[in-house]
């Protein structure tokens, strides 16, 4: 971080040997990352645990993000799978996800089975705290859409695209996956590569 | 009423595979409150708001969910479902991402995706909203945590916990 490093010049100067990156160190990064990751912002613990052990580049990280962004599922989880199939093919891509989700899997299914077993429903004060955390949570969830939207508003069309979607989504109701071919049609007809670029 | 396991697998499976860039509330509240009737609205901001105290990826809701819909089977049907297709996908991807990079097309369908992926996020704001504002102080108690995560770099963790006491003491 302290010099612009290209991939090349960080691999050829390694200013410590770093330890090879292992199935147990793999699995441990990522519980780590569980752990402090509480309330969101995965994605740069991930980078910060992963430049700590020297096992990937900044570049290959913001490669393997982009990725993480494009594919269809929950990013931190995508994210996780790619880097442990990075550094250890199949089995890496699985302890990661194994690491990533099972402090939060135990938590939730205690909160849940205490929640949701209780006969005649919660308590009036859990309800209503719950009540005042989601609406916390939408907030959280906006702060969240705001890197996506920034970005949005830099695509040519893509507010209008954006919006339209949001219509046909939320107002008519529409069938998801048909929202999905036609903006991306619309799209790719607009970004469509030209000769020369 | 109880869901069988398998129904609860391959759904959630489908609503990993149609989330682009994080939840897709829209599709989730559609197949689970509307056509599937597992959850109530208020269930599924319930668990929504438990996501952001957990550690680890906020969608964890979908456990919660799988719970409501079968039990315990139903909660490792839900988790199994939602995460595993779209992580070995994930992984699969990376393996032919080399190749990948240098496709003149990435580009056009990146821009592509990323308004769609805005849109839904936006819908998904209202689906949210309209399950978890019922009155003034829940928009209030929204509005001060946006501003605060928008202007301050305090932890989203600590402002849920906070705003689930405020809610607990104001009998919400």
């Amino acid at each position: 971080m302290s010099a612009p490093t290209t991939p090349a010049a960080s691999a050829a100067t390694p200013t410590t040997h770093p330890a090879p990156p292992t199935p147990a160190g793999l699995l441990r990064l990522f519980v780590g990352v569980a752990l402090v990751g509480i309330g969101g912002g995965l994605p740069a613990h991930t980078r910060r645990a992963l430049n700590a052990r020297g096992w990937m580049t900044d570049a290959e990280f913001a490669e393997a993000y982009t990725l993480a962004q494009l594919t269809p599922g929950p990013n931190a989880v995508n994210l996780a799978a790619m880097i442990g199939a990075r550094l250890l093919g199949g089995m890496g891509a699985a302890l990661s996800v194994v690491g990533i989700l099972t402090p939060g899997l135990i938590a939730m299914l205690t909160v849940t089975a205490v929640t949701l077993g209780l006969p005649g429903g919660l308590p009036s004060g859990v309800q209503s705290g719950l009540r005042g955390a989601a609406c916390a949570a939408l907030g959280v969830m906006l702060t969240a859409a705001l890197p996506v939207l920034k970005v949005t508003a830099g695509i040519r069309f893509g507010p209008t695209l954006a919006i339209i979607t949001f219509l046909l989504l939320a107002a008519l109701r529409a069938d998801l996956l048909l929202v999905l071919a036609g903006t991306v049609i619309v799209g790719l007809i607009i970004h469509r590569p030209r000769s020369g670029e | 009423m109880t869901a069988e396991p398998l129904d609860i697998l391959l759904t959630f499976a489908r609503l990993g595979l149609v989330s682009f860039g994080g939840a897709n509330l829209p599709e989730i509240e559609r197949v689970l409150v509307e056509q599937k009737g597992w959850i109530t609205p208020q269930l599924l901001a319930n668990g929504f708001a438990l996501g952001q105290v957990m550690p680890g990826p906020n969608m964890l809701a979908m456990t919660h969910y799988g719970f409501a819909a079968g039990g315990w089977l139903g909660a490792f049907a839900a988790t199994l479902g939602f995460y595993g297709p779209t992580a070995l996908l994930s992984a699969a991807a990376m393996t032919a991402w080399q190749r990948l990079s240098r496709w003149r097309w990435l580009p056009a369908l990146r821009s592509a995706l990323l308004p769609f992926g805005a849109g839904v996020l936006l819908a998904g704001v209202l689906v949210l909203a309209r399950g978890s504002i019922h009155s003034w102080t829940g928009a209030l108690i929204a509005a001060a945590s946006f501003a605060l995560l928008w202007r301050t770099r305090l932890n989203a963790a600590v402002i849920v916990v906070g705003a689930a006491v405020l809610g607990a003491v104001l009998r919400l």
